[in-house]
C-alpha cells in the first residue's frame, strides 16, 4: 500500500504541479522569489507630476511585496533616449541588477484628465507580458496602480489580486465607537457612521456596495444597512433584544444574525430587508456570530451549549450541527475562507486572543498569531490574506497577514483603538 | 419567618457597626442612597476593612499622581500640600466607621476624592446615575451569587416602595476579557438573571426591561481582577 502511494507521488504529483504553473514563463533559479523592479512612470507630455508618478510606484511596490509572490523594489532607470518608448528599451541594466521582471509606465495629465499605461516585462526573456491603459482623473492614480497590481498577480499566479478592496472597522477616535471604511492598505480612511453611539460588527454585502452593522443609536442594539455611495441608512432588524453579528450570505439575498427576541441569543436568517425570519438554532445556550460557507450551504457559528464558547457548523437551514473546535476553552469569531477550505477564528489563550485557521472538518488547525491580542479575522476576497484587530507592541490597529500567518503588518495609519475589521470581498 | 430574618440581619449590622467596620458602600458614597444601608453579611466588618485597605493603596497611588500633576502646574510647596492632604485623606479612609472625607475646594483634590469614592461605591458608573446598587457576577457566569441576591432583594424592596410604577431598565455588562460579541449575549443573560429574580420578588415584570452593553460600557477602567470584578455587573436605571 505504501509503495502504491509512493508511486502516486512519483508519477502523478509532478504532472499536477506542472499543470499548475502560472501563466508566466519566468522562473527564478533556486528557491528565491522573483524580483520585480517598478520604474516610476514617466510622462511624454510637458506637464509632469513627479508626486503622481511616485504614488504609482509606491503603490505597486507595496502591493507586490504584500502579496508575498515577488519581492518588489522601486527603481529609477537612467533615462535614455529609448526609455520613453515603452516597447523598446534596454533590458541589460535591469538584468544585471538581478531583476526578473519590470513594470514601466507612462502617464499624461491634461487638465483634470489622467491617462496612464502600465506594462509588465519579462526581463529574462526580453518581452512584454501584459499592458493596461487607464483613463480617469489625477486622484485615480492610486486606484489604477492597485488595478495593475491585481493584473500582475493574475499574470504570475493565474488569479487576480484584491488590491482595490476595502476594510471596514470600528474605531474610537471620536470617543465613541464609530464605523469607518479605508482602502485595504490603510489609505483613505473615511467615517461611515457619525451618530455618537455604539456601532459594532460591520459586514460588507458581497458586491461591496453596502454594509450592515449593529448600532445602539436608538437605544437598542439594532441591525442597520448602509450604502457606501449614499447616506441612506435603513433599519434591517430592530426586534426586541439583541440584533447582532449580522453576516451577509454569499449571494447577497439573506442575512444571518443573532437575535434574542425569543429568549437568549439564537441564530436566524432574515431577508436583506429584515423580513421572513427563520430560526436556525433552538437551545438554551448562546448562539451567535454566524459565518457562511462560500457556497452558502453551511454556517459556522459560536455557541456555549457545551459550557464554554466553541465553534460549530450547521446547514444553512439549521440541520446537521457539528462541533468544529475541540481544542482551547474559548473559541469565537469564525470566518469561512472564500475558497471554503479553511475557517479562521480567534481563541482565548493564556496570553490573549490569537488567530487560528482550521479545516471545516476540524483537521489541520494552525495558529497564525502569537504576539499580543488578536481578534475578529476576516478574509480578503481571494483568500490570500486575513485582516484582524490587534493590540500588540508594534501598535494597536488593523493588521493584515497572509493566510499562513506570514507577513503580518499594521495597515491602519492613525493611532487609536481599532476593532472588528472586515474585508470587502470586492 | 421573614421578620425573624430581617431582625437577625439588623442585629448583625449593629454588631458590625459596633465592631467599627461600617465603611459600607452607602456610607462612603457621597450622594444619598435611596436604599437604606443594610449590612448583608456577617463578615461585613472584614470586608470593610479590606475595602479600606484597597482604598489606602489606591489613594497612595492617587497621591503620587496628584503630586505629579501639581508639579507640572504649581510650585513645590503646593505639591507638598497636595501630597500631605491626600495622605491624610488616605489615612482617614483607612480608618473604619464612617470617617467620610469632605472634598476640599481645590479641584485637583476633588478629583482624588471623587475617584476614590467611585472605587468604593458599588453604584458608581461613568454613564448612568442609578439609585440602586449594582449586582456582580463571576467570570463568564450569569447565575446570581449570594451577595447579588442580597442586593437584588434590597433593590426589589426599594422598587416596590419608592418606584412601584416606574419603568426600570436592567443593564447587563461584562469585563473586557471575552469577545465583544459573546459578551453582548452574556450581558443580556446577566440582565435576565437579575430581572427574573426581581419578578420573583413581586416586582412587576412589565415594569422591567433589559439591555446588554456587553463590554462596551465598563464601570471602571483597568486590566486586573479588581477592575474586571466591578465591570461584570447588572445595573438598574429608572427610565421613566
Amino acid at each position: 500500500m505504501k509503495s502504491l502511494w509512493l508511486l502516486f507521488f512519483i508519477m502523478i504529483l509532478p504532472v499536477t504541479l506542472y499543470a499548475q504553473t502560472g501563466q508566466i514563463e519566468v522562473t527564478a533559479s533556486g528557491n528565491r522569489l522573483l524580483k520585480l523592479a517598478v520604474d516610476a512612470p514617466r510622462t511624454t507630455a510637458p506637464l509632469a507630476n513627479p508626486a503622481t508618478a511616485k504614488v504609482a510606484q509606491d503603490v505597486l511596490v507595496n502591493d507586490m511585496n504584500v502579496s508575498g509572490v515577488v519581492t518588489a523594489e522601486g527603481r529609477s532607470s537612467q533615462p535614455d533616449s529609448r526609455d520613453l518608448l515603452l516597447a523598446d528599451f534596454n533590458y541589460t541594466p535591469w538584468l544585471k541588477a538581478g531583476f526578473d521582471m519590470l513594470v514601466k509606465g507612462e502617464y499624461s495629465l491634461n487638465g483634470d484628465r489622467l491617462t496612464v499605461e502600465f506594462r509588465l516585462f519579462d526581463v529574462i526573456n526580453r518581452k512584454m507580458v501584459t499592458a493596461k491603459r487607464y483613463l480617469g482623473s489625477p486622484r485615480d492614480m492610486r486606484r489604477f496602480s492597485h488595478q495593475f497590481a491585481d493584473e500582475i498577480l493574475r499574470v504570475i499566479t493565474g488569479e487576480k489580486g484584491v488590491f482595490t478592496t476595502r476594510i471596514a472597522y470600528v474605531a474610537t477616535h471620536t470617543g465613541n465607537k464609530e464605523i469607518y471604511v479605508m482602502d485595504w492598505d490603510g489609505t483613505n480612511p473615511l467615517p461611515l457612521t457619525k451618530n455618537g453611539s455604539i456601532n459594532l460588527n460591520p459586514d460588507f454585502s458581497p458586491d461591496g456596495s453596502e454594509l450592515i452593522f449593529t448600532s445602539y443609536k436608538r437605544g437598542n442594539p439594532d441591525l442597520y444597512r448602509r450604502s457606501l455611495s449614499s447616506k441612506t441608512e435603513t433599519i434591517v432588524s430592530n426586534r426586541k433584544g439583541l440584533n447582532i453579528t449580522g453576516s451577509w450570505s454569499p449571494d447577497g439575498g439573506k442575512i444571518a444574525l443573532a437575535l434574542s427576541k425569543d429568549g437568549d441569543a439564537e441564530i436566524y436568517t432574515i431577508d436583506r430587508d429584515g423580513g421572513r425570519p427563520v430560526r436556525l438554532t433552538i437551545n438554551p445556550a448562546l448562539d451567535l456570530y454566524p459565518a457562511w460557507s462560500p457556497d452558502g450551504k453551511r454556517i459556522a457559528f459560536v455557541s456555549d451549549r457545551l459550557g464554554k464558547p466553541q465553534i460549530f457548523t450547521m446547514n444553512a437551514d439549521g440541520g446537521e450541527v457539528k462541533r468544529l473546535t475541540t481544542s482551547g476553552n474559548y473559541n469565537v469569531n469564525p470566518r469561512w475562507s472564500p475558497k471554503g477550505d479553511k475557517i479562521a477564528f480567534s481563541r482565548m489563550t493564556d496570553t490573549g486572543f490569537n488567530i487560528f485557521t482550521i479545516s471545516p472538518d476540524g483537521s489541520s488547525e494552525a495558529q497564525l498569531t502569537t504576539e499580543g491580542n488578536n481578534e475578529n479575522p476576516s478574509w480578503s476576497g481571494d483568500g490570500r490574506f486575513i485582516c484582524f484587530g490587534s493590540k500588540r507592541n508594534g501598535g494597536d490597529g488593523v493588521y493584515i497577514m497572509r493566510a499562513d500567518g506570514s507577513g503580518q503588518m499594521k495597515v491602519s495609519q492613525s493611532k487609536g483603538k481599532y476593532f472588528q475589521p472586515v474585508w470587502s470581498s470586492r | 419567618m421573614k421578620k425573624y430574618f430581617v431582625t437577625t440581619l439588623t442585629g448583625i449590622t449593629m454588631v458590625a457597626l459596633l465592631a467599627g467596620g461600617c465603611a459600607t458602600k452607602g456610607a462612603v458614597k457621597k450622594e444619598e442612597a435611596v436604599v437604606p444601608v443594610v449590612a448583608s453579611e456577617s463578615n461585613e466588618a472584614a470586608k470593610a476593612a479590606e475595602i479600606a485597605r484597597a482604598a489606602k493603596a489606591k489613594a497612595d497611588a492617587d497621591a503620587a499622581a496628584a503630586a505629579a500633576a501639581a508639579a507640572a502646574a504649581a510650585e513645590a510647596k503646593a505639591k507638598q500640600d497636595a501630597e500631605a492632604e491626600a495622605r491624610n485623606r488616605a489615612l482617614a479612609a483607612s480608618k473604619p466607621a464612617g470617617s467620610l472625607v469632605v472634598a476640599p475646594a481645590d479641584s485637583d483634590q476633588d478629583m482624588v476624592v471623587g475617584r476614590r469614592n467611585a472605587e468604593n461605591s458599588a453604584t458608581a458608573s461613568v454613564t448612568t446615575v442609578s439609585s440602586f446598587e449594582a449586582v456582580y457576577f463571576d467570570f463568564d457566569k450569569s447565575d446570581l451569587r449570594q451577595d447579588s441576591r442580597d442586593v437584588l432583594s434590597k433593590n426589589a424592596e426599594a422598587i416596590l416602595k419608592s418606584y412601584p410604577s416606574s419603568k426600570i431598565q436592567i443593564e447587563g455588562h461584562c469585563d473586557e476579557r471575552g469577545s465583544a460579541e459573546y459578551n453582548l449575549a452574556l450581558g443580556e443573560r446577566r440582565a435576565k438573571s437579575a430581572q427574573k429574580y426581581l419578578t420573583n420578588l413581586n416586582v412587576k415584570a412589565e415594569n422591567l426591561s433589559i439591555i446588554s452593553y456587553g463590554k462596551e460600557k465598563p464601570a471602571v477602567t483597568g486590566n486586573d481582577e479588581a477592575a474586571w470584578a466591578k465591570n461584570r455587573r447588572a445595573e438598574f436605571v429608572v427610565v421613566k
